[in-house]
């Protein structure tokens, strides 16, 4: 388990498998994990390495470089390594602004003008989606490698999740925002049944039709401000959702 | 006899249902919707409430009356509890590696429904029949609606979005109920229509005089038929959706379609599911699962990583051509009820009648589609696997290899027909039967996977789950005495090995005998040495091609479409072809343009089967089932959709 520029909260999540967390540590080897441990063998070869985080700094553009050199399955866990998370709404504005503003001294802040992706700069063999990812994903991710088979990780909307735990649609009771019908499943539909909207944290699914849920959005009020800001969250720098937020700079 | 009871005395029907031991599932307010749900008391109804619809939206508002059923239809149908969202099928334990599989009982409560609409008793009624008419019984699901008591309610009053009257389901709650209720003003009209209803109304505190209402409720009913707040125009409604598959108007509504799903979750009938093994890594008991699914996933329409569905257009058509066109030949109706659920329930409000009724009066000639088959129902549901030894493992290419199995007890297939094969932990892969005997069962697959991979690392002794025979079989007793002729592209001789070595053996029945075969190298030809026994055979005419031969080679080259062509071929023969779907597709069109009738040839289509029993949707081709109706098909009753993109 390695990490770039991230909140540590999927590292925390293979901690939170409390029931399966032995048969886990029965199963691998864990040798790097900085989260859990302080003893840690940085430098490989490893068999499967978990990342999270987004590129960030050249140091981190380095280390994935390395990690990837001596990794035989790489999978990215969480919304920064698989679309640059919260930190690439940097992206949509001036790095170096930031920088002046925030910090006393600038000189000492080093960090790229953006955050993105990990297979931006190498390729990943599995993309593990959320914010954070959802522990039963992880489990599931990591027994397939285990038995040598394709994750059972379905590529649908957030809606089918909604409609099998029987949670009233938002959207239509309330004409809440909600990014469900274009995000990737994975959570649960977790913010629905406490009557929000999906903020989109699992990022865009596959063939997501971005331009008919703005053009909702819009049709329940939003203005293109407000349109831009639904798409540019925790999973804003992705493809699909940054060129729709960009339809309505 | 109706009798009538004063509508304060609902409460007494809810205990009585509770007392007869039943969990009373019934109308009831929840985040601002009508839900199903169990209520307590007949104070949980919906009593002064009502709904206002429209398409993408509901909201609900106070009535200015007590109505108990003022309202229509909301977010959820009673298929939530007769085919829930999420069920385990069959658990899988491994004892000192040797795996069992066991189906998991049904033990659910007894629910009482209350409040059933004519359209959603029509719903149930199709879902009975997805799951109990054949030829696999879903035990769980019939035991639940055996089960289950339905108190159905008849509409008063339509809703905007409501066109039961189109489809013949309502406002009449009629079919398969136990009680009826209609509500006329602060009385409700009760009818018995079954044992269990006739004792409910024996001991409810009713009054004579139930014909007077009955003029009144039907009044009432017939009005409401009147009021319809849609209408879909059915007659000859399937071949001309059929007709009209190049329309604009899908592509039209393919740009408002989210594709989210929200329609096929929200409609009472939609019976598609996943079927999922879950994690084996902590403890020896795991279970198959299955979970609602949707055609508007990647997933039910990938196989081997190609999508045949990949677009939002082909999504929409596959659900809106399913619904109302293509289950009418599947179960013998419309898959359609006519609720609404999936116009108010869709995010941008795309309306089925009029999407529907715009497509269906496009310019194109209408394309009537086959009768409703009918099948034997069989007492198995078939989704257990058995436990099988392997027998031996021989590998007859650098990719493929032939699992021989011991045959199970009473286990018999015809040749064409498929098994699946589980691995604990991996899943099932639909493979065919490429031979038997009596004491062992071979399958020929190629490892193109991780599953196919997994079962080609087996060795001797291993064991694995096999379910099956499943599908059809090769017509051999129609070829008796014709010529025959047997086209095989690739992986797909192994299909045909098995009828070919039975025609070989009764020669007298089959004195016409020819194989064209095509594969991509010479180190891609499947049972070599066997092979060489037929071209050296006197009672088989068999001829090999390779796309790209090598120095070893020195045989035909290019592909079998060539060999076609270069043979004189019978016209009134009978031709069996089994390859990609690539090949067979040239192959067909020099048979046809060889004027050889479809209905001389057969196909196999082997395509995305994952239950094998006909009950998760995913292998559906246009009007027939791949895993009941195929995967052998005689041409003709597939050609209108063979090929065509979206199907």
């Amino acid at each position: 388990m390695f990490k770039l520029a991230s909140c540590d909260g999927c590292q925390l999540t293979l901690l939170d498998c409390e029931d399966e967390l032995l048969a886990v540590a029965e199963a691998v080897d864990i040798v790097h994990f900085p989260e859990a441990s302080s003893k840690v063998l940085p430098d490989g070869p490893f068999d499967v390495v978990l990342v999270e985080g987004s590129v960030s700094t050249t140091a981190q553009l380095d280390e994935l470089r390395h990690i990837r050199a001596c990794t035989r399955v790489l999978i990215t866990i969480g919304a920064c390594a698989t679309t640059g998370g919260i930190q690439a709404l940097r992206n949509f504005a001036d790095h170096d602004e930031f920088v002046r503003a925030v910090y006393a001294r600038p000189d000492y802040i080093d960090s790229l003008t953006t955050a993105t992706p990990i297979a931006d700069h190498v390729g990943v063999d599995f993309e593990l989606r959320g914010c954070p990812i959802d522990k039963g994903q992880l489990i599931e991710v990591i027994t397939a490698l285990l038995v040598g088979r394709k994750p059972a990780i379905p590529d649908e909307s957030v809606c089918l999740e909604c409609k099998r735990r029987g949670t009233v649609c938002v959207v239509v009771t309330k004409n809440e925002a909600c990014l469900g019908p274009v995000t990737h499943a994975g959570c649960g539909a977790i913010c629905p049944a406490f009557a929000r909207g999906c903020y989109g944290c699992f990022g865009p699914r596959e063939r997501p039709n971005t331009r008919a849920l703005a053009t909702l959005l819009k049709k329940h009020g939003a203005d293109d401000p407000e349109v831009r800001r639904h798409f540019r969250l925790f999973t804003g720098y992705s493809k699909e959702f940054r060129e729709e937020s960009e339809r309505h700079e | 006899m109706p009798e009538r009871i004063a509508a304060t005395e609902l409460n007494s029907l809810v205990s009585l249902l509770q007392a007869d031991g039943y969990r009373v599932i019934a109308p009831t307010i929840r985040d601002g919707a009508i839900v199903y749900d169990e209520i307590a008391s007949a104070g949980e109804l919906p009593v002064g409430w009502t709904d206002d619809q429209a398409p993408g939206e509901y909201r609900l508002r106070r009535r200015d009356d007590s109505a108990a059923f003022g309202y229509v239809v909301g977010p959820h149908s009673w298929k939530q509890f007769l085919f829930p969202a999420r069920e385990q099928l069959v658990t899988l334990r491994v004892r000192d590696k040797q795996p069992e599989w066991s189906a998991v009982a049904d033990e659910g409560p007894a629910y009482a429904f209350v409040g059933v609409r004519g359209c959603d008793l029509a719903a149930i009624e199709i879902q009975d029949t997805v799951f109990t008419k054949g030829p696999f019984v879903d035990g769980r699901y019939r035991a639940r609606r055996d089960r289950c008591l339905i108190i159905a309610v008849n509409c008063t009053e339509a809703g905007d979005l409501c066109f039961c009257a189109s489809m013949g389901t309502g406002p009449r709650a009629d079919g398969d109920y136990d009680l009826r209720l209609t509500e006329v003003g602060d009385e409700l009209l009760v009818e018995a229509a079954s044992a269990r209803g006739r004792s409910l109304m024996d001991r409810l505190p009713t009054q004579a005089g139930g014909e007077a209402l009955q003029v009144q409720a039907d009044q009432a009913i017939t009005q409401c038929g009147d009021a319809m707040g849609r209408s879909l125009n059915v007659t000859d409604l399937p071949a001309k959706l059929m007709g009209n598959l190049e329309h604009p108007r899908w592509q039209d509504v393919a740009e408002r379609c989210l594709s989210c799903g929200n329609c096929t979750m929200a409609c009472p009938t939609c019976f598609c599911s996943n079927i999922t093994d879950t994690s084996i890594l902590s403890g020896d008991e795991t279970a198959r699962e299955r979970s609602w699914d949707s055609c508007f996933t990647a997933d039910h329409s990938t196989i081997h990583g190609a999508q045949f569905r990949p677009d939002v257009k082909s999504r929409y058509q596959q659900w809106l051509t399913h619904k109302l066109a293509t289950w009418t030949s599947q179960f013998g109706t419309s898959g359609c009820v006519g609720c609404g659920r999936c116009i108010a329930w869709c995010p941008v409000g795309i309306d089925i009648t009029e999407e529907a009724n715009a497509i269906a009066a496009g310019p194109g000639h209408p394309a009537p589609l086959p009768e409703p088959k009918q099948y034997e129902a069989r007492e198995n549901d078939g989704q257990v696997p058995v436990p099988v030894r392997v027998a031996s493992v021989v590998r007859e290419t650098h990719d493929t290899v032939t699992l021989t199995l011991d045959l199970p007890d009473g286990y018999q297939h015809g040749h064409g027909q498929f098994n699946m094969l589980s691995l604990p932990g991996v899943g099932d892969v639909p493979i065919s039967v490429s031979g038997s005997n009596g004491q062992a069962l071979e399958h020929t697959l190629r490892d193109v996977g991780k599953a196919t991979g997994a079962l080609a690392d087996l060795v001797t002794g291993d064991v694995l789950g096999l379910r099956g025979p499943f599908g059809t079989a090769w017509p051999i007793e129609e070829a008796v005495g014709r010529s025959v002729v047997l086209i095989a592209g690739g992986i797909g001789l192994a299909p045909l090995r098995s009828v070919l070595r039975e025609m070989i053996a009764r020669h007298d029945d089959f004195p016409h005998l020819r194989l064209l075969y095509g594969t991509r190298t010479p180190n891609d030809i499947l049972f070599s040495r066997e092979l060489l026994g037929w071209i050296q055979n006197s009672r088989v005419r068999a001829h090999v091609t390779v796309d790209r031969g090598d120095s070893s080679w020195d045989g035909n080259i290019g592909v079998v479409t060539k060999l076609i062509r270069r043979k004189r071929l019978p016209k009134d023969g009978l031709y069996f072809l089994c390859g990609p779907e690539i090949m067979m597709h040239f192959a067909l069109a020099e048979l046809l343009a060889d004027d050889v009738p479809e209905k001389n040839i057969y196909v196999s289509m082997e395509r995305n089967m994952k239950c094998a029993v006909g009950l998760c949707g995913r292998c559906q081709y246009g009007p027939h089932f791949v895993c009941k109706d195929g995967p052998v098909f005689r041409y003709d009753q597939i050609s209108d959709i063979f090929g065509k993109s979206g199907f």
